[in-house]
C-alpha cells in the first residue's frame, strides 16, 4: 500500500510538473515519467496487459509524438504564460487537493453498490470474445486518425 | 447482418485510399455513394421487416465462436439509421462536385464513411463503453473534416471543437466509470435493471450531470454550445451539413435519449431539467441568430435553437412529446442539411458567406433559390411542410401535458426563427441582383440534384405526414416511451 | 464500495482537476494538449479502480487498452492539426487564435 500511494503521489505530481514546467521538451520527458509511473501501478493492480499498453504506447509513442510536434513548431518565440497562473495554480491545486480528500472521505460507504460479473477467460477471451465490438471500433478510430493525419498534411496545388 | 451498417463503410473506407490512386476521381465517387446508397436500401426496405415482431438482437458468430458483437435494432435505431444513410447518401452526392477545388477526395470520402460508420455503430450498440467508442470515431473523423480546408479560420474551430470535444468525452467516460461501479455491469439492460434494483440517489444524479455536460457538448446545447457556430461554419459545407444535421443528434440527443430514457428511467427531475434546458437553447440561439451576417453562422445558431427544440419534446416524456421530438429531429436533419447545401452552393458559386455582399441571385440560381426556400420554410415551420407538423405535435404535447407557458414561449420562438430565416431568403435571393453576379451560374448537377432531393423529401414528408408518423415515427417513439422496460424486457439477453 | 475505490478516486480527481485547470489557464497550445493527456491519465486511472474494485480486472484492462488506442488517434490528429496551426500563424499561442468569436 506504501508502494501504491508514492507511485500515486509521483503520478500526480509529475503530471502536475509536465503542465507547470516552462521548457516543453521537459513537460514532455515529465509527462512519459508519469505515464512509467501510472502503468507500474497498473501492474500492481493486477493489470498488465493494461500496464503494458500505457508504458508502450503512452510513455513511448505518444511522447516520441509530442517530441516531434515540439521540434517542428520550435522555431518561433516562447509564448509566455501569464505569470499570475504560475502562482495561482499550485495554490489552487494544493487547495483543490484538500476539498478533494475532504469529499472522498466524506463519500466513504455513501455509494452503493452490486457486486460484479466474476471474471471469467483470460484477457485474451475477454478481449476479443468478450468486447468484439470494441474491436471493430478500435479499426475505426485508427482508421479515423491515419486518414486524418493523412488529410492534414496533404500536398496543396492549388490554395483556396 | 445488422454488423453491415459498420461494417461496410468501414471496408469502403479502408479500401478508397488505394482505388484513390488508381482514380482520383469518378472512381471514388462511385464506390462511396454506391455504399451510403446500400446502407439507405437496406435500412428502408430490409430494415422494417426485422422488427416488425420486435427488436432484433444479433449474436455474431465467427469463425464457430461466438462473438460478443451484440447489436439491437428497434424502432428507435432504425429510425436514426435511416435518418443517417438519407442525409449522408445526400451529403455524398453534393460532394461529388463540391469537393473538387479541395482536393484528396478519396481521402475527403473515407473520413465521411468513417463518420457514418462511427453514428451507425452508436445507434446499434447495447453497451454503454461501445456507445463511447463509436462516439470517439465519428468524433476523431469530424475533427480532420471540419479542418479539411487548411486555412486559418477552419484549422481554428477545428482545435476548439477538439478541446471542448474531448472534455465532453472525459465527462462521459467518467460517468460510465461511475456507473460500472455502482451497477458491475456495462450493458444498457443490466444496467437499467440494476439501478431499478438500487436506490442511489444523489449518486445517479451526479452520474446523470456528468451525461448531461458531455452529451449536451455533443448536442450542442446552450451553454454547451460554443465550439458549434465557430465549426460548422467553417467546415465544408456538405461536412457542416453532416455535422449539423446528423453528428450532433446522434452523438447527442440520441445518446442522451437512450441513456436517459431507456436506462435510467425519465424521473420528474430529469424531465424538468431536460425542458429547460431545451427551451433556454432554443430561444437564446434564436436571439442569437438575429444579428449573424454569415449565412452559415446564422444556420449554426438555428442548429442549436432546433435541438432545444428536439430536446424540449423528447424531455416532455408523454408519448405524443417523444413522437413530436423525434419527428422534429427527422425533419431537421432533412432540412438543416438542405440548406447548409445550398449555403455551399451559394459559397462556390460567390466566393462569399457574407450575405450583406449578396443580392438577387434568384435569378440567376432558380434551383438553390427554390430549394432554399423550402427548407427554410420547413424549419420555420410553415405549413405544409415537414417542420410544421413536427413542431404542432410538440407545442399541442406541452399544452396537454399541462406546460402552457413552454407551450407559448415555442410558439413565439417559431415566428422568430420565421423571420430570420425569411431575412436570409430576402437578403441572398431576392430584391435586386449584385452586378457582381452577373455572370453567375446554377449550381453543378449532382449538387443541385442532393438539394432537389431533400427539399422533395421535406414536401413530400410534409404532406404524407400522416403515413411518415404511423411508419416510422410511432414505432421509434413506442419504443421510448415504454421507458426502462423495454430494454430490460427485450434486449435482456 | 471499497475503500480502496475511494482512494484511487481521489487521485483520479486530482489529475482531471489539475488537467481541467491547465486547460482554462494556459496559453501555449501543445502545453493545452498536455493538459488534456493529464485528464485522459486521470480517467483510464479511475477506470482500472473501478474494475478492480469491483473484482473485475480483466474487463477493465480491456476498456483501458481500447481507450488508449482511441487516445492515440486523437492526439495524433490533434498534434496535426497544431502543426499546421503553426504553419499559418508561426506561434502556438492561443490568444493568436481568436479570430472566431464563438
Amino acid at each position: 500500500m506504501i508502494i501504491q500511494t508514492a507511485l500515486l503521489v509521483g503520478l500526480v505530481l509529475f503530471s502536475a510538473l509536465a503542465i507547470l514546467l516552462k521548457d516543453l521538451l521537459k513537460a514532455a520527458i515529465s509527462l512519459a515519467v508519469a505515464s512509467l509511473l501510472l502503468g507500474i501501478v497498473f501492474f500492481r493492480l493486477g493489470a498488465p496487459y493494461a500496464g503494458v499498453f500505457e508504458i508502450s504506447v503512452v510513455a513511448g509513442l505518444i511522447t516520441v509524438l509530442f517530441i516531434l510536434t515540439i521540434a517542428l513548431t520550435n522555431t518561433g518565440e516562447e509564448v509566455r504564460e501569464s505569470r499570475l497562473v504560475n502562482i495561482v495554480f499550485p495554490l489552487f491545486f494544493v487547495v483543490f487537493i484538500v476539498i478533494d480528500a475532504l469529499v472522498m472521505k466524506g463519500l466513504v460507504q455513501k455509494i452503493p453498490a452490486l457486486p460484479a460479473a466474476a471474471e471469467s477467460g483470460t484477457f485474451g477471451d475477454v478481449l476479443w470474445k468478450g468486447r468484439t465490438l470494441d474491436l471493430v471500433g478500435q479499426i475505426a478510430v485508427i482508421l479515423a486518425g491515419v486518414f486524418s493525419v493523412l488529410a492534414l498534411f496533404r500536398k496543396r496545388d492549388k490554395h483556396d | 447482418m445488422i454488423i453491415l451498417f459498420v461494417a461496410l463503410p468501414l471496408v469502403v473506407a479502408g479500401v478508397l485510399p488505394l482505388v484513390g490512386k488508381i482514380s482520383r476521381r469518378v472512381l471514388p465517387d462511385l464506390l462511396a455513394n454506391a455504399a451510403l446508397l446500400f446502407l439507405l436500401v437496406y435500412a428502408v426496405a430490409a430494415g422494417r421487416p426485422l422488427i416488425g415482431n420486435g427488436p432484433v438482437l444479433q449474436q455474431l458468430t465467427w469463425l464457430g465462436e461466438t462473438v460478443n458483437l451484440r447489436l439491437a435494432l428497434d424502432g428507435f435505431s432504425l429510425f436514426m439509421l435511416m435518418a443517417v444513410s438519407l442525409v449522408g447518401l445526400c451529403v455524398g452526392l453534393f460532394s461529388v462536385d463540391y469537393m473538387e477545388h479541395y482536393g484528396a477526395k478519396a481521402n475527403y470520402y473515407a473520413l465521411l464513411l468513417i463518420m457514418i460508420a462511427g453514428m451507425n455503430g452508436l445507434v446499434l450498440a447495447t453497451d454503454l463503453f461501445n456507445i463511447y467508442v463509436f462516439l470517439e470515431v465519428a468524433a476523431v473523423a469530424s475533427y480532420s473534416l471540419v479542418a479539411f480546408g487548411l486555412g486559418h479560420d477552419e484549422l481554428e474551430a477545428a482545435f476548439k471543437y477538439l478541446m471542448l470535444s474531448v472534455v465532453a468525452s472525459a465527462a462521459i467516460l467518467i460517468s460510465i466509470a461511475v456507473i460500472f461501479g455502482m451497477t458491475g455491469s456495462l450493458s444498457l439492460p443490466a444496467v437499467a435493471r440494476a439501478l431499478q434494483e438500487l436506490n442511489a440517489g444523489p449518486v445517479v444524479g451526479i452520474s446523470a450531470a456528468l451525461f448531461i455536460m458531455g452529451f449536451g457538448l455533443k448536442a450542442a446545447l446552450i451553454p454547451f454550445h460554443a465550439w458549434l457556430p465557430d465549426a460548422h461554419p467553417s467546415a465544408p459545407a456538405p461536412i457542416s451539413a453532416v455535422l449539423s444535421g446528423l453528428l450532433i443528434k446522434v452523438s447527442g440527443v440520441y445518446a442522451l435519449t437512450r441513456i436517459f430514457l431507456n436506462v435510467f428511467g425519465l424521473t420528474p427531475a430529469l424531465s424538468t431539467v431536460l425542458m429547460y434546458l431545451g427551451t433556454v437553447s432554443l430561444v437564446g440561439a434564436a436571439f442569437l441568430a438575429l444579428g449573424q451576417k454569415d449565412i452559415k453562422r446564422m444556420l449554426a445558431y438555428s442548429s442549436i435553437s432546433q435541438v432545444g427544440y428536439i430536446v424540449l419534446g423528447i424531455g416532455l416524456g408523454t408519448p405524443l412529446g417523444i413522437a413530436g421530438g423525434l419527428f422534429h429531429l427527422f425533419n431537421h436533419a432533412l432540412a438543416k442539411g438542405l440548406l447548409f447545401l445550398t449555403s455551399g452552393s451559394l459559397q462556390q458559386a460567390t466566393g462569399t458567406r457574407d450575405l450583406r455582399e449578396m443580392g438577387g441571385l434568384a435569378k440567376r440560381m432558380p434551383f438553390t433559390a427554390a430549394t432554399n426556400l423550402i427548407g427554410s420554410l420547413s424549419i420555420a415551420g410553415v405549413p405544409p411542410l415537414n417542420g410544421f407538423w413536427s413542431k404542432l405535435i410538440i407545442i399541442i404535447a406541452l399544452v396537454q401535458a399541462g406546460h402552457p407557458v413552454f407551450a407559448v414561449i415555442a410558439v413565439l420562438a417559431s415566428v422568430l426563427t420565421l423571420w430570420y430565416y425569411l431575412l436570409i431568403q430576402r437578403q441572398a435571393f431576392f430584391g435586386k441582383l449584385n452586378e457582381r453576379w452577373a455572370a453567375v451560374k446554377e449550381a453543378p448537377f449532382w449538387m443541385t440534384a442532393a438539394t432537389v432531393l431533400l427539399a422533395f423529401l421535406c414536401l413530400a414528408v410534409g404532406v404524407l405526414f400522416s403515413l411518415t408518423i404511423k411508419t416510422w415515427i410511432q414505432p421509434a417513439a413506442g419504443v421510448l416511451a415504454e421507458g426502462v422496460q423495454t430494454v430490460i424486457r427485450s434486449w435482456g439477453l | 464500495m471499497t475503500n480502496t475505490w475511494y482512494f484511487y478516486l481521489f487521485f483520479s480527481a486530482a489529475l482531471v482537476g489539475a488537467g481541467l485547470f491547465a486547460l482554462l489557464a494556459k496559453r501555449n497550445l501543445i502545453r493545452l494538449f498536455i493538459a488534456i493527456e493529464v485528464i485522459a491519465k486521470g480517467v483510464s486511472l479511475l477506470l482500472l479502480a473501478t474494475g478492480f474494485a469491483k473484482g473485475n480486472v480483466l474487463l477493465a484492462q480491456a476498456l483501458v487498452v481500447t481507450f488508449i488506442v482511441i487516445e492515440v488517434s486523437l492526439v495524433a490528429t490533434a498534434l496535426a492539426l497544431i502543426i499546421n496551426i503553426y504553419r499559418h500563424t508561426k506561434s502556438l499561442d492561443i490568444r493568436k487564435l481568436a479570430k472566431l468569436k464563438g
